[in-house]
């Protein structure tokens, strides 16, 4: 069953309604000096900041750093916030600029894709159709399972990567992830289709053999072979 | 419906963002495809996988720092002036640990390399005379030179006086007499 459809729209709208309403007020309370409830304000985005710094970073000492630079500066500029955005969108494409700037710095762009030269607009094929048993809620107390996620999202291409962060783990609307981005809803979806399939390809080996997960595509007989 | 078409929508799918027709074609496909059931029920639980809070969390301690970091900003001002970032503090911390045994290797090359300065004569120096003590200078001839006592070219009655007081006096040094007493430079 789809993702998105195990959720009720309405419910999921009436819910993000009322944490932006709520966010409001602590905006406001804050511009009026109110300064503590900074706190409160970036506690739920904590941990979207960071996956989307780390996803650009390879280093965790790195991603702290602009993680914690990110939320000073929205301390900073927070009476900048035109509430044109959601807070949360505002946070992101912060975070996003500082984590370019920091990787400017350190001059280490080079991420090792698997996916390097894949073209945007081709179709991509899958290619593994092991049924997938799902992988239990507990598996993931595991670190080698923790770290082994983080790998394969560091195989993709960054364009991909950051697509599927917005979308995927940051929740975000493809509109709002095409706007953060700078590209068209259709190249976020083509970006996401992507990533999507390709993360299932490289996890799928080794998820299905109890959690050894060899990040490797591997080479499987196509039916259609 | 093809397995191409149907990989190509099926992210789509995902998102909700296929019309019905669409939809129910693909849903149509997938209760007689195993192969795209199982790339479906795999992309699925890929992005359940990676919506889970425990995956690309911020490390332990993490929150404890950022607070810590915050309430001094909150309480101080601009938190730059008051603490560096720990990357600033290391690197700093970096280069004081290289910049000591740096400057030791440098100062010990220095001493082996290059040769101590002499400890220069004073009578090595133009302007300080190359004998000490009483000269001897002639009362009859006019040459204004002074020389050591017994100098062959010393002519005329001699006066002996202080070495300063012929030179202040205008004398000059005998370059045969005092040119010998002036010791060896060392090279």
């Amino acid at each position: 069953m789809p993702v998105s459809a195990t959720t009720n729209c309405a419910e999921n709208e009436t819910r993000n309604d009322r944490i932006r309403a709520n966010e409001e007020v602590l905006i406001s309370r804050i511009q009026e000096g109110e300064k503590d409830l900074f706190l409160e304000l970036i506690r739920p985005y904590q941990r979207t900041v960071y996956a989307t710094v780390i996803s650009m970073l390879r280093s965790k000492e790195d991603a702290e750093d602009v993680t914690q630079d990110v939320l000073l500066k929205a301390l900073a500029r927070l009476r900048q916030f035109r509430r044109e955005s959601a807070f949360g969108t505002w946070l992101i494409q912060i975070a996003i600029n500082e984590a370019r700037m920091r990787k400017r710095k350190l001059r280490h762009g080079i991420m090792f894709s698997l996916t390097k030269g894949a073209d945007d607009d081709g179709a991509y094929v899958p290619k593994d159709f092991a049924d997938w048993r799902e992988i239990p809620s507990e598996a993931l107390e595991r670190s080698e399972i923790r770290k082994a996620l983080a790998k394969a999202l560091a195989l993709l291409e960054e364009h991909y990567r950051l697509a599927f962060i917005l979308r995927d783990v940051n929740e975000l609307s493809i509109t709002e992830t095409a706007n953060i981005l700078g590209i068209t809803r259709g190249a976020v979806k083509t970006r996401l289709r992507r990533a999507r399939l390709m993360l299932r390809d490289i996890l799928s080996p080794g998820l299905q053999q109890g959690g050894e997960v060899g990040l490797a595509f591997k080479e499987v007989r196509k039916p259609w072979e | 419906m093809t397995c191409e078409e149907v990989w190509r929508d099926i992210s789509d799918y995902v998102d909700d963002e296929l019309d019905p027709k669409q939809r129910t074609a693909l849903e149509e496909h997938f209760a007689i495809c195993r192969q795209c059931a199982a790339v479906l029920e795999g992309t699925c639980n890929v992005i359940r996988l990676y919506r889970d809070e425990r995956v690309l969390a911020p490390p332990r301690g993490f929150h404890d720092r950022l607070h810590a970091r915050l309430n001094q900003r909150l309480k101080h001002g601009p938190e730059e002036q008051i603490r560096p970032s720990r990357r600033a503090v290391l690197a700093w911390a970096l280069t004081a640990a290289a910049a000591v045994p740096l400057g030791f290797a440098l100062f010990s090359a220095k001493r082996i390399i290059l040769p101590r300065p002499e400890h220069q004569n004073p009578s090595s120096s133009s302007d300080s005379p190359a004998v000490t003590g009483l000269v001897a200078v002639s009362q009859d001839a006019d040459d204004k030179v002074y020389h050591v006592a017994g100098c062959s070219h010393l002519q005329g009655k001699p006066k002996f006086l202080p070495v300063e007081e012929a030179i202040r006096e205008g004398y000059t040094s005998c370059v045969y007499c005092i040119g010998k007493a002036r010791p060896k430079q060392k090279s």
